[in-house]
């Protein structure tokens, strides 16, 4: 149509006889003989998708990207932003000392909303790492690599999804579960009920321990492995009640001889310690781990957090964890705790620890839950009393399931603290939230067991309402 | 053209024998040509050179010198007509004179003769047949700023401007004809002297984010206000149809001086002036203060204070009380501006050079500034036959801007009025032992930049025929920025316990560089009452913009932040150039008949490297016409007080290609960040090869009139833009794993609006003269069509028939006199309120009217010059800017009506300490609603200009002028917070008081 304009100047233009109709003849021709000069290349810093997938030094570098995203802005991270301390801070871990209010204080305070920067925060980060796990397995799947290259890439990636879907879930509830790229479906998924989320983890997991090496190319157990996924695995079942494949899971872990148990306390973090599964680098050698920069504090008041005083007073007299994974700051009237499971708080010449996401201790635990659930007393004492020996204490004398259920909850609260929300994650999973944290948080509502989902997604996806409820 | 006709021997020759016969035929007449000469002054009695003396119906005449003087061999009977841009013409029969000397009055409403630039070709003001306005050199003369653009707020129809920040260097919003497009950017095209100039800031969000709103340091500010000549903006289709693809937000075209005669003219400038915060708010002081704050422990059943309520809870001073605003943005900044011009030439070549160097603090505490040193070199060549021209222009500037390292306008409304003092008693920052995060702490930080720019352009044009000239425009453009932002640990709490390994520093270092061709060829055709003028023309652009960003943390000592170097840890954050191409071809066909009836055809193929092989063309193009119905001989003489009047109408289609580059390729990008020293590799974008042009359909029609010789002139404007098939960036929830994607939307938008402008000469005396200048524009926006609006990620933001500039937001009902927290409406009766469920109410934040008023009033040599700018709109208020009434916080006073017990009737809540969550999230919801939206609307004194002109003061020639000028002087509004203007969180616009001396000889 618009070509018609141009038709009609010509017209008008040889109607005068002028030279102008040949010269719009001869431009116009120039220009679809220019076409070519309109292509602009590629921008330096940018590659074509599919030339990603032909290589298996582009096809890491994608991944590398997913791990310093969990490094550095997902859940799992030490800072502010991460469910470490924002967890604590919602269950009875740590108290709040910021003068500025922060998002964090909506989660002290139990006023979390719709709108917090946080709720977004997990929610965005996560799915954006899911998208990219998602682009890999998508990649790799079109790519011209042999599946020899392709597999352990693929098993990284299965596992990362699963692990990314799992806090996701354990956050707000029921979510969408992403298995691809297509923006045209993802736009508008609907939530799914906890146990189909709970079977896509799985069969995630199992993909991935099926493609998966046992030992990550560096040695440092810093990228996803057989005994990861495993270890994963264990939990999952562990939350979903699943007693048999847990014990399973957990005890390949425990004896498949790849992870040594560290009877040293103040060893357990040292990067080079052999009962860590899974940890994660620092950016860059010398760094600080985000949590180490975050809890370490000089001078009291605290800046940020501490250890709450019911935290530090009902530790078991004689837990050596006490003395070694924390530590006391006084000003001379007061003393406050802060959590010390790294020590390293700045950058030094080299990094003395990782951070930790996956460590034998826990798998234990996991273990001794099961056997307990499934009768065998004995053999869930012995893995109970591995954890408090290194802690310098004396074996339980719980000898009842009740009993030793008991003392498990004690046990994951002093050897877990402060590591990725442990102790809300098992407050929720145990139905334990309202009789421990409704004392000591006066905003505390039973509806706080979920997040609410973020505003903005609620806005542009409404397949996801209703809210969680309460907010 | 005039003065191409050179008579062949033939015709002279029988031009001769003519005159011969004429003269041997009637021997009495008096046919003898005698020397008349004269002087030509304008109405103070100055010279005026450069004045056209020309005999009637002879082709025949000379200028006026510089010193206004003139001969000329002339007979008896004939006519003199003196003519000169900007003057009314006058005809002088010889007679026996043998000298003549005249004034000639300045003719500002001389319509023929305001010729306005349109891009590619020029058109007078008269004879336009689209929708073109201008401000001149005077009116931005006047005005004491820094940024080109803001010389332009209020001063035209359908052009609302906003600027984001008080900080020198901060840039401005710019809207023509409302917003088009749902997400896409809706910034006009700039072109400066022929070169188009990309408006994007080159300042990186985390070197620059937390001090100029958005990193737009403005590139604009390269250009120093005092070197433009004009500045003209194309709205409707029929002026920027031409520009394609570009057209469809407008076009701002701005032009530079030039010299302005053939006499040696200087021009000498020095002026200085006092900045600051024009209002404060009122907040509660320390009384009130404590007492919301005790009230709200209370309120939350709290009897003792925790821990880290320091403002109550006894550690800090409960009798201390400061004015934060006072101390944190009370400071006073100045600014110095020095100007030097010279221009001349001879009647072939002229020049223009022009330097400038100014700078400028801010109100914040400390030792920062902006600085700019610009130059502007000009250079026309006419040759001899005045068959082939060039002009070449030259435009350098250096800036440098030190700016502190955070806005503390945030934390002048927020501090507690009782928090402690910021120094102690030795000079060190106070921390009051850790609990008080000093907002002086950012001050140790800094910020820097430095920018280049250079703009290059040359014309050439050559008459290869009568009426036939090809021309060709060359420029190019460079910009390069390099900018840092440091963080010591020093700017922290100490009781974070850091060093100098926590130091970091984010710099950046930009670079932008363009060319374009344009060869062109003119062809100019009349015929008794016909004319015609054609265009057509072949545009090639190119773009490369380079950036190299990096992270660096970790020093041995502060003293070496500077040096990335020096850092134990180095990121490059960005390394990458972009590249843009583009070509088009454009061609224009202008006929009129009569100088009454006009037809304008504009058309553009365009072609753009930012789309994919299948879309990478799209056609544009405009037909505009108009009736000038007061040279009709009928109305003429009907109608003797209606000196002007047209009628024009103009529809047509542009687009807009802001979408940035390499959008279609599926990519993976570096990210710059380290993983087991495996630098990551990420997905770029959300990939959608399928996108392509969208469509922007321009329609208008106006009336332009004048009356009393044009003492009063008017123009009514009415527009309808629809745009289409809009290119935007969609948003998407983050399961997609990406805030958006680049895709077409199938929404249909229309923007429609009355402009209305009025211009008068009030009186106009040999001593006074008063002028009075208005413009309004009532702006409309309505979303049409949406298919499928309820499925989309827009379901909870638009409505269809309903502005695109809405926000649904929850209704606020009112403070619930039992219980004391906010209520809203249940909009959808489940019992409670939720978002967006229950956000059914709109607020509309677009302006529904805006315009200006100026009066010029000038008495002898005193000058006075009024503007008062007006806007009626609703913003975001002061009651959603800060926390929670009661948190930790300052508040405005109006909370002090909070409720207190059961019964009370008010409209502000309860105060809560952060504790009560039904109180906490009644206020979230309420920041939510449409009670935090208030009328925003402001009539500004936006500038005054006083000057006073002594002339010959040297060498009996020059003059001298004193002026005093003053911006933002004096704003009425009803709304509740600092600045109706102000991006919250950001300083405000500040007020300026200028004076300033100049010399012209």
């Amino acid at each position: 149509m618009k070509l018609n304009i141009i038709h009609r100047n010509e017209q008008v233009l040889a109607g005068h006889k002028i030279v102008g109709n040949g010269v719009l003849f001869i431009l116009l021709l120039l220009l679809t003989g220019c076409e070519k000069d309109l292509e602009p290349g590629l921008p330096s810093s940018q590659l074509i998708g599919e030339a990603i997938f032909d290589d298996t030094a582009t096809v890491d570098a994608a991944l590398t990207s997913i791990y310093s995203g969990l490094r550095d802005n997902s859940t799992v991270e030490g800072t502010p932003s991460g469910a470490t301390v924002l967890m604590g801070l919602y269950a009875d871990e740590l108290d709040y000392y910021r003068a500025d209010a922060q998002t964090d204080a909506a989660f002290f305070n139990h006023t979390v909303l719709p709108s917090n920067g946080a709720v977004d925060g997990f929610w965005n980060n996560n799915y954006a790492l899911i998208y990219q796990s998602n682009a890999i397995l998508e990649g790799l799947e079109e790519g011209g690599l042999t599946m020899e290259e392709k597999g352990p890439f693929m098993g990284e990636a299965y596992f990362l999804r699963a692990y990314l879907h799992f806090y996701l879930s354990q956050l707000y509830g029921e979510i969408p579960y992403i298995v691809s790229t297509d923006y045209t479906q993802n736009s508008s998924p609907s939530r799914m009920p906890l146990p189909e989320i709970y079977e896509l983890i799985e069969q995630d997991l199992l993909q991935a321990k099926e493609l998966l090496a046992v030992s990550d190319a560096s040695g440092e157990h810093i990228r996803a492995t057989k005994g990861a996924a495993s270890a994963l695995l264990a939990r999952c079942y562990l939350y979903t009640q699943q007693w048999e494949k847990a014990k399973t899971e957990s005890t390949a872990v425990i004896e498949g001889g790849v992870y040594v148990w560290q009877p040293e306390l103040d060893q357990v973090f040292l990067r080079e310690s052999p009962s860590i599964i899974w940890q994660l680098k620092p950016e860059f050698e010398g760094a600080a781990t985000k949590a180490g920069e975050i809890f370490v504090f000089e001078n009291g008041p605290p800046p940020l957090y501490a250890l709450t005083d019911l935290f530090i007073s009902n530790f078991e007299s004689g837990d050596l964890r006490k003395g070694i994974w924390t530590r006391a700051i006084s000003d001379g009237t007061d003393t406050w705790y802060h959590a010390f499971k790294y020590k390293q708080n700045t950058a030094l010449g080299s990094s003395s620890e990782y951070s930790v996401l996956f460590r034998l201790a826990e798998v234990y635990l996991i273990r001794a839950e099961t056997l307990v659930r499934l009768g065998n007393i004995e053999a869930a004492k012995n893995d109970i009393n591995k954890i408090r020996q290194r802690a310098g204490l004396d074996g339980t004398k719980a000898n009842s399931v009740d009993a030793l259920l008991e003392e498990l909850v004690l046990q994951r609260k002093y050897e877990l603290f402060t590591e990725q929300g442990h102790r809300w994650f098992d407050l929720k999973r145990l139905q334990l939230a309202n009789e421990i944290l409704g004392p000591v948080k006066p905003n505390w509502n039973p509806t706080d067991v979920l997040l609410p989902l973020p505003q903005q997604e609620l806005i542009l996806n409404p397949s996801l309402q209703p809210q969680n409820p309460g907010y | 053209m005039k003065n191409n006709y050179k008579p062949t021997l033939v015709v002279r020759f029988s031009l001769c024998i003519i005159v011969f016969f004429t003269v041997t035929i009637h021997p009495i007449a008096q046919v003898t040509n005698k020397l008349v000469s004269g002087t030509v002054t304008d109405i103070d009695n100055n010279p005026l050179p450069g004045v056209n003396v020309l005999i009637k119906n002879k082709n025949r005449g000379t200028t006026t010198q510089l010193n206004g003087s003139w001969e000329l061999l002339a007979t008896s009977q004939d006519t003199l007509v003196f003519s000169f841009l900007g003057f009314k013409p006058v005809n002088k029969i010889v007679g026996n004179k043998i000298t003549i000397n005249l004034q000639l009055l300045e003719d500002a409403t001389a319509l023929d003769q305001v010729v306005l630039n349109a891009g590619y070709y020029k058109v007078s003001n008269k004879e336009k047949t689209g929708s073109i306005t201008s401000v001149t050199a005077k009116e931005i003369e006047n005005q004491p700023v820094t940024n080109p653009l803001a010389a332009l707020q209020g001063r035209m129809t359908g052009v609302n401007i906003q600027q984001t920040s008080g900080l020198p260097g901060s840039g401005f919003n710019v809207q023509i004809r409302g917003k088009n497009s749902i997400t896409a950017g809706t910034d006009p095209l700039y072109i400066i002297d022929g070169v188009p100039f990309n408006p994007q800031s080159l300042s990186a969000p985390d070197v620059s984010g937390n001090l100029i709103p958005s990193s737009d340091l403005s590139p604009f500010s390269f250009l120093n206000p005092t070197d433009i000549e004009s500045i003209e903006v194309l709205k409707d289709a029929d002026a920027t149809a031409i520009y394609g693809s570009r057209g469809a937000n407008g076009v701002v075209l701005i032009t530079t001086k030039n010299s302005s005669g053939e006499k040696i003219r200087f021009t000498l400038s020095a002026q200085s002036g006092l900045g600051g915060v024009a209002n404060t708010q009122k907040l509660l002081n320390t009384t009130q203060y404590l007492e919301m704050r005790r009230q709200a422990f209370s309120n939350d059943g709290m009897t003792e204070y925790p821990p880290n309520a320091y403002d109550i809870n006894g550690t800090w001073d409960q009798n201390r009380y400061t004015d934060w605003q006072k101390i944190l943005l009370g400071g006073t900044a100045y600014n110095q501006r020095y100007n030097a011009t010279v221009s001349g030439g001879n009647k072939n070549t002229s020049f223009f050079l022009s330097g400038g160097y100014q700078n400028e603090t801010t109100v914040f505490p400390g030792d920062n500034f902006y600085k700019r040193a610009n130059g502007l070199a000009k250079l026309n060549h006419n040759a001899a036959d005045d068959n082939f021209k060039v002009s070449l222009s030259t435009a350098y500037s250096i800036e440098n801007n030190k700016l502190p390292g955070g806005d503390l306008s945030f934390q002048a409304l927020t501090l507690p009025p009782n928090a402690p003092q910021l120094y102690k008693e030795d000079g060190s920052l106070n921390w009051e032992e850790g609990t008080f995060n000093n907002p002086l702490g950012v001050l140790e930080g800094e910020y820097k930049t430095k920018r280049n720019s250079l703009l290059v352009n040359a014309q050439m044009e050559y008459t290869l025929l009568k009426g036939l000239l090809i021309k060709a425009n060359a420029g190019y453009q460079y910009s390069s920025l390099s900018e840092y932002h440091t963080y010591p640990n020093t700017q922290f709490n100490p009781f974070f316990g850091l060093d100098s390994s926590s130091s970091a520093i984010y710099t950046n270092e930009g670079a932008r560089s363009s060319w374009i061709a344009e060869p062109q060829i003119t062809y100019r055709f009349k015929s008794g009452e016909h004319a015609l003028q054609v265009l057509a023309g072949f545009s090639a652009q190119q773009e490369s913009n380079t950036r190299f960003a990096q992270y660096a943390s970790g020093f041995a000592s502060n003293a070496l932040i500077r040096n990335t170097g020096a850092a134990s840890f180095l990121q490059v954050t960005q390394d990458d150039e972009t590249i843009y191409k583009y070509e088009a071809v454009f061609g224009r066909v202008n006929y009129s008949y009569g100088k009454r009836y006009l037809l304008n055809i504009t058309a553009r193929r365009d072609g753009s490297s930012r789309f994919g092989n299948n879309d990478r063309f799209a056609n544009f193009g405009a037909l505009g016409m108009a009736w000038i119905f007061s040279e009709e001989q009928a109305l003429k003489d009907k109608l003797p007080f209606l000196s002007y009047g047209k009628i024009r109408t103009s529809y047509g289609t542009t687009g807009n290609d802001q979408i940035g580059d390499y959008k279609y390729l599926d990519t993976y990008s570096t990210n710059g960040i380290a993983y087991n020293g495996t630098i990551g590799l990420s997905p770029t974008a959300l990939y959608n090869p399928n996108f392509g042009w969208e469509v922007n359909r321009k329609a208008e029609a106006a009336l332009e009139l004048g009356f009393f010789k044009n003492r009063i002139l008017t123009t009514v404007n009415y527009y309808n833009n629809r745009s289409s098939n809009q290119l935007v960036e969609v948003p998407l929830p983050g399961t997609t794993g990406f805030t958006g994607v680049l895709a077409n939307l199938d929404a249909l938008i229309e923007n429609t609006g009355w402009e209305f402008e009025l211009n008068s000469t009030n009186i106009k005396a040999e001593n006074w003269r008063w002028s009075t200048s208005f413009n309004l524009t009532l702006p409309e926006n309505k979303l049409l069509e949406f298919p499928n609006l309820e499925n989309s990620t827009y379901a909870n933001s638009y409505v269809i028939g309903e502005p695109i500039t809405i926000q649904k937001v929850l209704r606020h009902t009112g403070v619930d006199p039992e219980s004391g927290t906010h209520q809203f409406e249940d909009f959808n009766g489940d019992g409670q309120i939720s978002i967006p469920e229950d956000s059914q109410a709109q607020v509309d934040t677009a302006p529904t009217f805006y315009g200006g008023l100026g009066n010029t009033l000038s008495y002898g040599n005193f000058e006075i010059d009024a503007f008062f700018q007006f806007s009626k709109q609703k913003a975001l208020n002061n009651k959603v800017f800060g926390t929670t009434p009661g948190v930790l916080g300052n508040q405005p006073v109006d909370v002090l009506d909070a409720w207190q017990e059961p019964g009370d009737i008010t409209n502000t809540q309860a105060f809560t300490s952060g504790s009560n969550p039904e109180r906490s999230l009644a206020y979230f919801y309420l920041s939510q609603s449409d009670a935090a939206y208030s009328d925003a609307s402001y009539i500004r004194l936006k500038n005054v200009a006083l000057s006073y002109t002594i002339k010959k003061v040297i060498k009996g020639a020059g003059n001298a002028k004193v002026f005093i000028q003053g911006q933002n002087l004096v704003t009425w509004t009803p709304y509740k917070g600092q600045d109706p203007e102000q991006t919250q969180g950001f300083l405000p616009p500040l007020r300026w008081v200028q004076l300033g001396l100049s010399l012209t000889f």
